[in-house]
């Protein structure tokens, strides 16, 4: 019986075996045959795709924790061709709420390119409008009329943003769309909160997830800036060029013992989130930020540097005595003070209290030009003072042996003429004096966060250009110099240390007689300085004299300062030291 | 004793009995094939399934990120010094002088310093899984190499 069956049982299992070949065979000879490679070929891109992934720009924040730029969703508005139902009801739509023209946009999707699956209509729509079109496209869904916005699509994205608007812009910079930071923060850290782009193919396949890459986000940047002084400081700023009818301004409020800008305001200033007025505001060669880019002659706020270095080399002491003739001449110039007159005899700290020209030449001439010249160099004039915001100018300083260096410049540079200098470099130079001969590096940055750490910028001594003992002399010759003068820059209560600078304005044959640079530089209080002040106040209307306009924005300043930083009057503060 | 060992030797030697051990063969070949095939299946599905789960997820994580940054700036907007301005003119206060201010000596104030963001929670978090689910055994046979008796002992 079973050998009966057995032929039939052999028949049937070769057939089998035969039927098995065949399809391992034909398994075989599908995967290799040429159609196999064509169509493997064929769907290569759709098992995935190179994608450029951008990481999310760092934030910048205040000393404070106040957000200064961060990042807002936006929309692109694009149009999947495959899934277009209706392309007049997309035209429309989108010429409607979008302001996109109807021809135009019918066109591109009725007749795309070859090979086109997926079309941009527009970039960076904000949420509001994009979310009409989004509504709209969710009623018509299931319309019975046939009108369908099926295929338009909404990618949202980051867009950089400034809550604070042009608070603060000139330090901050801004960011384009193409994602290039300009000016500022933006450009000198651009690398770093911009992060790094990482180009990858993504895969299609869920099997292969793990190989989607993981972008870190650029570093965010705390900033030494305090915001609400920052306000007042723009706020001061702003009322002082209306009031004294100035063509511009700057102040920078920096502590001088650490370098940290607590504030820095100049004109104009921009929106950064409307980038795109720049060339408006900054016509020509407007600089964004003259507190670092516009070096200028400052006038007689140099004439400490000058007197920092006659004390401290020994030149001259608080209470030498020279006669002053209401002229000297140096190099073959004469030489007068700025109110022409002769003041007879004067001890040096009535020479800063009077702000004498002519005694300030005096003393550089005994310096003489390698000793002048050496305390200048090492005060940080002519040299870039290294601050972190871009576009910072290096100013000029001429030296004996230049080319277009004559010996009255000896006699000019003293009091600040002849001499260019940014705001930045003369209140980085002052900070010597304040910090009790330790000149620090002005810096807005005041950590950097990344993967969770924070690292703190640290203080840095660009120099020492004169004794500890220098510094303070000069500093009380300067307070006593405010208090006998009464000067507009007092601030009941405190004590304070200052100078105003009243410079005329070179032109192309000379100077001109009726336009000035009011500059002052201050810090207080004189025991403990919490603050260091610069002002600048280029070509006011109301006086030419900056005792009667750079101070009184002095003391504006200090009055919002000492409130803001809790600075109580020296009275109190001293007499709780002990406690 | 020969009848015995000639009925075994019949036994092995029928034809039906080699035919039916090969059947058995062949059909326990098919079943584990089949069950490697059907693990292998189901690990690929489940596979597939935590790729694609894996996927959204960083879509998601990608979302809230990008929602976070446009929520935080939203209420950086509402924040912002000129907002907080109106706002605190509008309720009635003015901008403090000077004058107005009374100094009082706080014993143990210390003034406020600038922020810190550095994430601490990320330094501190610890996994709810003992080792045993985390390690490897060569992980574990390493531990136990270079790790004293003494310190894993504990007291007993």
């Amino acid at each position: 019986m079973r050998g009966q069956f057995a032929g039939r049982y052999l028949t049937l299992a070769f057939l089998l075996g035969i039927f098995g070949t065949g399809i391992i065979f034909q398994l075989v000879r599908i995967q290799t045959s040429p159609e196999a490679q064509a169509i493997l070929v064929d769907v290569g891109p759709y098992t995935g795709a190179w994608r450029t992934y951008y990481p999310a720009r760092g934030e910048i924040y205040d000393r404070n924790g106040n957000l200064l730029a961060g990042n807002q969703t936006v929309y692109e508005v694009g149009v999947t061709l495959s899934e277009i139902d209706d392309p007049h009801s997309i035209a429309l739509a989108t010429s409607v709420y979008l302001g996109l023209d109807y021809d135009e946009v019918y066109e591109q999707i009725t007749d795309p390119p070859e090979g086109i699956f997926y079309i941009v209509l527009t970039d960076y729509i904000t949420p509001d409008r994009a979310d009409q079109l989004i509504q709209l496209q969710e009623v018509l869904l299931n319309d019975p009329s046939g009108q369908s916005l099926d295929g338009l699509v909404f990618q949202p994205h980051l867009q950089r943003s400034y809550p604070e608007g042009s608070l603060v812009s000139n330090v901050v910079g801004f960011v384009t769309r193409e994602g290039r930071g300009y000016y500022g923060i933006e450009e000198k850290y651009n690398n770093l909160l911009a992060g790094v782009p990482v180009t990858v193919w993504v895969p299609s396949d869920p099997n292969r997830a793990e190989e989607l890459p993981d972008i870190p986000p650029g570093a965010t940047l705390i900033l030494t800036i305090d915001r609400e002084i920052q306000a007042a400081t723009e706020d001061v700023l702003d009322s002082s060029i209306q009031t004294y009818g100035a063509d511009s301004g700057t102040i920078i409020v920096m502590d001088p013992q650490t370098g940290e800008i607590l504030s820095m305001a100049t004109t104009p200033r921009m929106d950064p989130n409307h980038y795109s007025d720049y060339a408006t505001i900054f016509p020509g060669e407007t600089p964004y930020n003259r507190a670092i880019s516009q070096a200028y002659e400052p006038g007689s706020v140099m004439k400490i540097f000058t007197m920092a270095g006659a004390l401290d080399s020994g030149t001259v002491t608080p209470e030498t005595t020279m006669f002053d003739s209401g002229v000297i001449w140096v190099g073959g110039w004469d030489i007068h003070n700025w109110d022409g007159g002769a003041w007879g005899y004067q001890t040096m700290t009535g020479c800063l209290q009077h702000s004498l020209n002519v005694c300030l030449a005096w003393v550089a001439v005994e310096m003489g030009n390698d000793n002048f010249y050496a305390y200048f160099e090492n005060f940080g004039f002519g040299h870039l003072t290294g601050i972190d915001l871009a576009g910072e100018a290096p100013g000029r300083l001429k030296r004996p042996g230049d080319g277009d260096w004559y010996q009255v410049d000896l006699g000019t540079n003293a009091f600040g003429q002849g001499i260019a200098a940014t705001p930045i470099q003369v209140i980085a130079a002052a900070s010597a004096i304040a910090n009790q001969g330790r000149m620090v590096s002005p810096h807005v940055l005041y950590a950097m966060v990344q993967n969770g750490q924070q690292h703190n910028m640290s203080t840095q001594i660009i120099g020492r250009p004169i004794s500890t003992e220098t510094a303070r002399t000069l500093t009380a010759m300067l307070a006593v110099s405010l208090q006998s003068e009464s000067s507009l820059a007092l601030v009941p209560g405190y004590s304070l240390a200052g100078k105003t600078g009243t410079a005329q304005i070179p032109t192309v044959g000379g100077y001109d007689l009726h336009q000035t640079n009011a500059s002052f530089v201050g810090w207080g209080p004189v025991d403990d300085p919490q603050f260091l002040v610069y002002i600048w106040l280029e070509r006011p209307t109301a006086s030419p004299w900056a005792s009667e306009v750079a101070a009184p924005v002095f003391r504006q300043m200090v009055e919002r300062l000492v409130v803001l930083m809790n600075i109580p009057p020296d009275a109190i503060r001293l007499a709780t030291n002990g406690q | 004793m020969n009848n015995v060992t000639h009925i075994v030797q019949n036994v092995r030697q029928a034809p039906w009995r080699i035919q039916r051990q090969w059947i058995g063969l062949f059909l326990l070949v098919l079943v584990l094939s089949a069950m490697v095939a059907g693990i292998y299946l189901n690990v690929t599905a489940q596979a597939a399934l935590a790729g694609r789960a894996i996927q959204l997820l960083k879509d998601e994580i990608s979302d809230n990120q990008r929602i976070n940054a446009d929520l935080e700036t939203q209420l950086a907007d509402l924040t912002s010094t000129e907002a907080m301005e109106a706002r605190a003119l509008a309720l009635g206060f003015r901008p403090v002088q000077p004058e107005d201010i009374t100094y009082v000596v706080v014993p143990g104030y210390v003034p406020k310093s600038p922020v810190d963001m550095s994430d601490e929670t990320e330094h501190t978090f610890d996994s709810p899984l003992t080792p045993e689910y985390t390690q490897s055994l060569f992980d574990w046979l390493v531990e136990r190499l270079t790790t004293p008796s003494g310190v894993t002992g504990g007291p007993r």
